[in-house]
């Protein structure tokens, strides 16, 4: 199988000394192409900080990230800014809306900075699929909590990246509406073979990942495939 | 693949930040016009001030033109005209000088109508024309008034002039034609006729020209007067140059103009300072937002552009404004700066460069300003930004089973904030201090003593010919006649009047007089010099010397003064030598004697000795100072070196019989200042005499004290204004950022009124601690400041004076924010429910 992420010895430390943090302690890593991953783990366990070096929004102290074979370190901030609004979707766990922009212009934010034009067909599908439609003019202060996620999760697959990385996507979500987040994403994972990487607590929603990742203090403790279980 | 960047986005985000912080940008919007106000001020000033000098020292040099060039042929002025260097040339045509001894140093040629020279020396006729018939003739009216002649076109006007060509004096009549006022040509002017009374004078056209010329590259204009000269083989021609274009002149005015440009470091430092204040009340929040949209792919690139377009817009909607108020700030500013101009120097120097510098500055103070958030994202990676919170202080650390009071937590909000209020409290400190330091001088300069120095009089009524120091006193003239005296005595607003006339007396110092003026100013003073030679640039004070020294012989200018003009005499009660008896006085035996107007040195004959004026001995009462401003106008040459005597008018009259008044001294009752004025216009109307009232003195006094402290005051008070908006800012942050804080308190049962007294309580400790530490470091920097400045300055008129005054005046504007301040934005954050405002982005 192809390997669209590879971590090496990933480490991330915070402080010096007695007040050293070690958020990641040497993470070693590989994920499939079209493959539904869940990351597991305690509060403080190291789990978003794993998803924010996976998409290089934060860059380790030690180790290195490729991301379709592209050393993320070796592109300079310009060129890994591109690269990762291209290849990379994030739903984000305070969801990251631009409250000066409409729900629409915030899904459409990412195509926008890159000059392309939106694939207006696409992204009703997704927006009728998360119930956003009647929402679109709205300004994200004006959305329940629940909504804002909606059209995190609708920014984030507006621009079909090929990976997905997801910090607890459906926290503020019911759980018909979670299941029905996730089983969307699977499908449109599917259909573009898009990877899917996301942190979630709940267990309902990791047993539906292709490969579950426990992670405790900055170290992958166990992992379970559906495959090789 | 990594090129594609979309830089539209960049200015609709611009657009819509503006639609939803649109308090934020009118705030941001005002400072850039303020800060644009004050560049466009400061250039235009600094311009104004370097073209006022350069216009004084055209009219002193009395010519437009770059280089003049005098006794030329007409094939060498032919010559310099068409040489590569010159621009434009015009030529003067002058048969001869006016020779009237009564015009004591002034040159007045007498020359033929050349328009392009009275253009450029401003001898343009304003009242009649210039000369078109023969024996007609134009004039200057400050040789009008020296002359004795009336402002009649018409009239006719016999003057002695001496031909160029080396003829001896004559005396010609003229048909006046017309007459301008003199703004050039003070010391040196025209007096213009047609050619063909030239001809008729001369026999033909003289032979020699004066060349007034205008070069491409006005700099260096000895050096290219010479090469002129030398090109065309005429070494020998004299040339004068424009002092406007004298290095040394030309780096004094730069100078002084330095002083507007210099200012506009300060400007910028200040602000950036107050756009800063701005720009960071919302730092954190924009640090996280630029953090936020960097996750999403905003490119490095993207965010610069972000920045530029941000302080442009800032820069579009506050330049024009800035522009605007500036110039017409400047444009009140301006008369009271500029050197040489009565008008509005604004308009007469407009000039259109400080306009796009100001615009360039403004742009760059606002670029720099608004770069904080951005050089806080920089640098940092997304994940960093979007966690960005600004660092606080610790707080204040309490026992833990104390209760929580609004006051404790209160405390804790100051404690927790004193970072942030440091520099504020820092800036308030320097402009209070500048402040106080300036006002304080201002106040201690001293009107009463200046006046007291300067203006003996309410008005000072000067005849045609004693207008100007440098014109002579000619007492032919009559402009102020008895009968205009008596109207002026008999005004019911006049609470004393006196007149001044004189009379210049060869007179003749004995043994013993001439021995004690000899001793003083062949003594040395201090430095060593003997004091005569520091009147050895003065040939006609030095002639006069000698031959006092030599023969004892000298000119005395005896002047009879009584009722109020012998009281101001008196008045500074300074006797070198003897004593004053108004009884003796008037007995018609003694007079006064002034020499120098040093109230020490002995430059008079002795009190005691005899001197005879018109045959008639006197006995000198006493020595006094010369009071300068006791007489108008100037002496004859030859009296240059004098000795005043004063003596009762009376004695005056029989002495000098039908003897014209020089000047006239009143005072009057202030309260019908107005009705007097009108009556003084209407009496001297159409006589020529000119006065000088208390009120143009108080005029110059404030003036020249606003002009002193102007710069220091403006700066000081751009300061003041950015320390009380910052302390405005960070009241009003207390009250912003909290948003979510305070709907916390309101969930936990805190009700608005106990918010608001939190919130009045925080401001009214943050007050205080600042003025614990304003009013002590204030005061004692203001107060030994001021003591070292009076020990320092060497102006006459100050009196030792302590103000506070701005401090004082800034307490209220201070407390006044305190409490309106946070009530306003806490009413404005309270507009939400708690729950929205919880769940704020």
């Amino acid at each position: 199988m192809e390997v669209i992420v590879k971590a090496t010895g990933l480490k991330k430390y915070y402080g010096k000394g007695e007040a050293l943090v070690k958020a990641l302690d040497g993470v070693d890593l590989e994920i499939e192409r079209g493959k539904f991953t869940a990351i597991v783990g305690t509060s403080g366990s190291g789990k978003s900080t794993l998803l924010n070096m996976l998409g290089g929004l934060d860059v380790p102290s030690e180790g290195s990230v490729q991301i379709g074979g592209q050393e993320l370190s070796r592109l300079n901030s310009e060129q890994a800014t591109i690269f990762r609004r291209k290849q990379i979707g994030f739903i984000f766990q305070n969801y990251n809306l631009i409250p000066v922009l409409t729900v629409w212009e915030n899904i459409i934010f990412p195509i926008t900075l890159d000059g392309r034009k939106p694939d207006e067909k696409f992204i009703m599908e997704i927006v009728q699929f998360l119930g956003l439609e009647s929402r679109l003019d709205t300004l994200p202060n004006n959305l329940s909590g629940g909504q804002q996620q909606r059209v995190a999760i609708a920014r984030a697959l507006a621009s079909k990246p090929s990976l997905i990385l997801a910090d607890e996507p459906t926290g503020n979500l019911d759980s018909r509406t979670s299941g029905d987040v996730v089983g969307s994403l699977k499908v449109t994972s599917a259909q573009f073979r898009q990877s899917i990487v996301m942190i979630t607590h709940n267990p309902e929603i990791a047993a539906q990942a292709d490969r579950i990742i426990r992670i405790e203090d900055g170290k992958i403790v166990t992992t379970f495939g559906k495959a090789g279980q | 693949m990594l090129k594609n960047n979309n830089l539209k986005i960049c200015r609709r985000l611009i657009m819509r930040d503006i639609k939803f912080h649109r308090v934020q940008y009118i705030l941001l919007s005002v400072s850039v016009a303020l800060v644009c106000m004050l560049y466009t001020i400061s250039l235009c000033l600094g311009n104004l001030t370097y073209d006022g000098f350069m216009y004084s020292y055209k009219i002193m040099y009395g010519s437009e033109s770059h280089i003049l060039f005098y006794d030329l042929t007409s094939s060498q002025a032919a010559g310099i005209k068409n040489h590569r260097s010159v621009k434009n040339a015009v030529s003067l045509s002058a048969i001869g000088v006016l020779s009237d001894e009564m015009l004591g140093n002034r040159s007045v040629k007498l020359a033929v109508v050349s328009p392009g020279w009275a253009k450029e020396t401003d001898a343009v006729p304003m009242q009649g024309r210039m000369p078109e018939k023969q024996n007609e003739i134009a004039l200057d009216e400050l040789t009008m008034n020296s002359l004795a002649i009336p402002r009649e076109p018409g009239a006719e006007v016999s003057l002695r002039w001496t031909p160029a060509d080396g003829g001896g004096e004559r005396m010609d009549t003229f048909i006046l034609c017309g007459f301008w006022e003199n703004r050039m040509g003070l010391t040196e002017t025209c007096a213009w006729v047609t050619e063909e009374t030239a001809q008729a004078f001369c026999g033909g056209t003289p032979e020699k020209l004066a060349l007034g010329v205008t070069l491409y590259r006005p700099a260096g204009l000895e050096k290219q007067g010479a090469e002129i000269l030398s090109d065309l083989g005429i070494q020998d021609i004299p040339f004068t140059t424009s002092l406007a274009f004298n290095d040394a002149r030309q780096e004094h005015a730069g100078i002084t103009a330095m002083r507007f440009y210099r200012m506009n470091l300060i400007v910028m430092l200040c602000g950036i300072l107050m756009l800063y204040h701005i720009v960071r009340l919302s730092a954190a929040q924009d640090v996280r937002f630029y953090g936020r949209i960097k996750s999403l792919g905003m490119t490095p690139r993207q965010l610069r552009v972000l920045w530029v377009e941000r302080a442009s817009l800032l820069s579009l909607f506050g330049v024009l404004p800035g522009w605007l108020s500036g110039f017409l700030l400047c444009a009140v500013l301006a008369p009271h700066v500029v050197v040489g101009m009565e008008e509005n120097p604004a308009l007469c120097f407009f000039r259109l460069s400080p306009f796009p510098v100001s615009g360039i500055l403004t742009f760059l103070t606002t670029g720099i300003a608004c770069s904080l958030p951005m050089r806080t994202v920089t640098g940092k990676t997304p994940v960093e930004a979007m966690k960005f919170v600004e660092k606080e202080g610790a707080g204040s650390r309490r026992g833990r089973r104390r209760r929580t009071s609004l006051f404790l937590m209160a405390l804790s909000g100051l404690s927790r904030q004193r970072g942030r209020s440091l520099p504020g409290t820092l800036s308030l400190l320097l402009a209070l201090c500048i402040l106080c330091c300036i006002w304080m001088q201002g106040a201690s300069y001293d009107q009463e003593k200046y006046l007291e120095g300067m203006a003996l009089f309410d008005y000072l009524i000067a005849d045609a010919s004693a207008e100007a120091s440098i014109q002579r006193y000619n007492p032919k003239s009559r402009s102020i006649t008895e009968e205009i005296y008596e109207a002026l005595a008999s005004h019911p607003a006049v609470t004393g009047i006196g007149a001044v006339r004189t009379m210049e007396v060869p007179m003749y110092a004995d043994e013993k007089g001439r021995a004690q003026i000899l001793a003083t100013f062949e003594e040395a003073d201090e430095n060593g010099t003997a004091r005569k030679e520091y009147m050895a640039d003065n040939p006609d004070w030095m002639a006069g010397y000698e031959k006092m020294r030599k023969d004892g012989e000298y000119i005395g200018i005896v002047a009879g003064v009584g009722g109020l003009t012998l009281e101001k005499a008196m008045a500074r009660n300074i006797f070198i030598e003897g004593s004053f008896s108004a009884e003796l006085f008037g007995t018609g035996k003694y007079v006064i004697a002034a020499g120098s107007s040093s109230p020490v040195l002995k430059t008079t004959p002795p009190a005691g000795s005899r001197v005879v004026i018109e045959g008639r001995e006197f006995e000198i009462m006493a020595s006094v100072p010369y009071e300068e401003s006791m007489i108008s106008g100037a002496d004859s040459r030859e009296a240059e070196f004098n000795v005043t005597y004063y003596m009762p008018e009376e004695v005056f009259e029989e002495l000098f019989p039908d003897h014209g008044i020089r000047n006239v001294g009143i005072n009057i009752d202030q309260n019908s200042q107005k009705e007097f004025e009108q009556f003084l216009d209407s009496q001297l109307q159409g006589t020529g005499a000119s006065v000088v009232s208390v009120s143009d003195y108080q005029w110059v006094f404030r003036n020249s004290v606003f002009h002193n402290c102007m710069i220091p005051l403006f700066v000081g008070s751009v300061m003041l204004m950015i320390g009380i908006l910052n302390f405005g800012n960070v009241l009003a942050r207390g009250v912003l950022v909290r948003k979510k804080e305070f709907a916390v308190y309101e969930s936990l049962g805190m009700t608005k009124r106990q918010i608001r007294r939190l919130l009045l309580l925080e401001g009214a400790l943050y007050l205080g601690s600042m003025l614990l530490i304003l009013i002590p470091a204030t005061a004692v920097i203001t107060w030994l400041w001021g003591r070292w400045w009076l020990a320092n300055t060497n102006t006459w008129c100050v009196t030792w004076h302590y103000s506070l005054m701005p401090l004082w005046i800034s307490i209220p504007i201070l407390a006044a924010l305190v409490l309106l301040v946070p009530l306003y934005f806490l009413n404005v954050v309270t507009r939400e429910s708690v729950t929205e405002r919880m769940r704020v982005i």
